[in-house]
């Protein structure tokens, strides 16, 4: 699902990955782990085409990334739903219409997103927040509704940065939980971390990042 | 067409949102507008009276004192023969003196102190109207003078040039006043626009994030610059209809030929008021947006 294949990338001359292999299988769920700064966002970021790589190659979803023209990466991250580190939510929307949007941006019904909306909400247990507006709920509560916007539209693919970042312990559980059950329907979820707790006896892969390169392949 | 329903609900929202500085924006088009609409319309009515004047414009031929009447009648064929006139009067000597009689009234009298009439018989020539152009009338002037029995060609010399470089002049400033309103209110428009599309970059951004095309994002802006450029054009619009009637009717009281004279503009200049701000604007939005980059 997600091949990467001798990539690089550089900024200002310094290389920040450097010959970088992996692959993630179709439905797995995989971690990738390194210390703050290694890199872990730049590598999501190559997936989701927010940054082209200096070399090698990377096919998501059978897409190849480098080779994308700026008209059709649109059309690669509708099938890659994204958790970001900073979460992204639209303070002048209600919950309700931040996870619409991307069902809007899918040129969907409105009876249809109303539908697929509420089962969400009731999914993330926030449907009784759904004409709340994000800056009026909590930490855990933001970082449900970003899972939810970003699986919402169904993408083959969910990446997830940092998403426990500045959650407490039982929040991060239940996070970790929902990606969990996302990954059961069968999405392929990568989460980029430095947060070991977070694997630990997960039995799921772990690829440990380290000064530009892919240090070792462990399983959590 | 689900995009472009959410695109107008987005637009509509935005432009409630930001009222003060839509208005503001919507003013400053109309007013724009209404400037270059104003000297377009009193070009029209310049152009419209010069025409009219030119309905009556005439060239007299004086004829030489000793011209038998045989010769003059040769004169007159080849003036009717001419395509360039498109009417011809005689005018005896005998006419003259009546027509001068009539023109001193009280002091005709004057003229039975004179021996022999003094007046020459004369051709009034009408020329195409096409053809009023001060060195066009000089040349045919100049044309008939060398024709034998001519004693002199007179026409409003002075008078022709003079409305000719007036109507030039309010011609090419009603173009140069366009075009520099023009850029203007698509300068208006790409500001306010720009401004909008900086204050929501962070949701553009996401938008990208998930996936949202150009024209998803554009869209919004696009049709709030529009509404901008047609409610700046019926502004625009309305008042020029207000401003000429108001001339119009108000004006009969000081000048009651005035309503005769003035010439309103057409219905589809109004339209074309409204067309312009609205193609400008749009202008306007579609630079502010610009290149959209993932």
């Amino acid at each position: 699902m997600i091949q990467f294949s001798g990539v690089s990338k550089y900024y200002d001359g310094d290389a920040v990955l450097k010959d970088i292999s992996f692959t993630i299988e179709k439905g797995e769920l995989a971690y990738i782990t390194g210390p703050s700064g290694v890199g872990k966002t730049t590598l999501l970021k190559l997936i989701y085409c927010a940054e082209r790589p200096d070399g090698g190659q990377i096919i998501v979803a059978g897409w190849d990334v480098g080779k994308l023209k700026q008209g059709t990466i649109p059309f690669l991250r509708r099938n890659v739903g994204i958790v970001f580190q900073d979460f992204r939510l639209l303070f002048n929307k209600t919950v309700f219409d931040n996870i619409a949007l991307a069902l809007r941006i899918h040129d969907m019904q409105p009876r249809e997103i109303k539908e697929t909306v509420n089962n969400v909400l009731k999914d993330i247990r926030l449907k009784h927040k759904e004409h709340v507006f994000p800056q009026h709920l909590s930490g855990g509560e933001q970082q449900r509704i970003v899972i939810a916007r970003a699986m919402v539209s169904r993408p083959t693919v969910l990446l997830a940065d940092e998403p426990t970042g500045n959650l407490d312990m039982d929040t991060s559980r239940n996070i970790m939980s929902l990606f969990r059950e996302i990954n059961a329907r069968g999405t392929t979820v990568l989460i980029a971390t430095h947060n070991n707790a977070l694997f630990h006896g997960t039995g799921r892969r772990v690829l440990y990042l380290s000064n530009t390169h892919i240090e070792k392949e462990a399983v959590g | 067409m689900r995009t472009l329903i959410y695109a107008l609900q987005t637009a509509m929202k935005s432009i409630w949102h930001e009222k003060w500085i839509n208005l503001l924006t919507v003013l400053s088009v109309g007013i724009g507008l209404l400037i270059l609409s104003s000297f377009a319309t009193v070009t029209l009515n310049v152009d419209s009276a010069l025409k009219r004047w030119a309905k009556g414009f005439g060239m007299v031929v004086y004829l030489d004192g000793d011209l038998t009447g045989k010769a003059e009648n040769e004169l007159k064929r080849l003036f009717l023969q001419d395509p360039d006139i498109i009417g011809v009067k005689y005018i005896s000597k005998e006419q003259a003196v009546r027509e001068l009689r009539r023109t001193l009234g009280e002091n005709a009298s004057i003229l039975d102190e004179l021996d022999e009439n003094p007046l020459p018989s004369s051709f009034e020539l009408k020329l195409k109207r096409e053809l009023l152009k001060p060195d066009v009338v000089k040349k045919k002037a100049e044309q008939i003078s060398r024709l034998k029995g001519v004693e002199e060609v007179q026409y409003g010399e002075k008078w022709l040039s003079s409305l000719n470089t007036l109507s030039t002049i309010l011609k090419t400033g009603a173009v140069f006043l366009g075009c520099a309103i023009l850029v203007a209110i698509v300068f208006i428009t790409y500001n306010t626009i720009k401004i909008f599309f900086y204050r929501r970059k962070d949701e553009i951004e996401t938008l990208k994030l998930l996936g949202a095309t150009r024209t998803f994002i554009r869209l919004p802006f696009l049709i709030e610059g529009l509404f901008i450029g047609i409610a700046g054009g019926l502004i625009s619009a309305v008042a020029l209809f207000g401003i000429h009637s108001m001339i119009s009717f108000k004006g009969a009281d000081i000048l009651p030929a005035i309503r005769a004279l003035m010439v309103a503009p057409p219905m589809r200049a109004y339209m074309a008021i409204v067309i312009a701000g609205a193609a400008m604007s749009l202008t306007g939005s579609f630079i502010a947006v610009g290149r959209i980059r993932y």
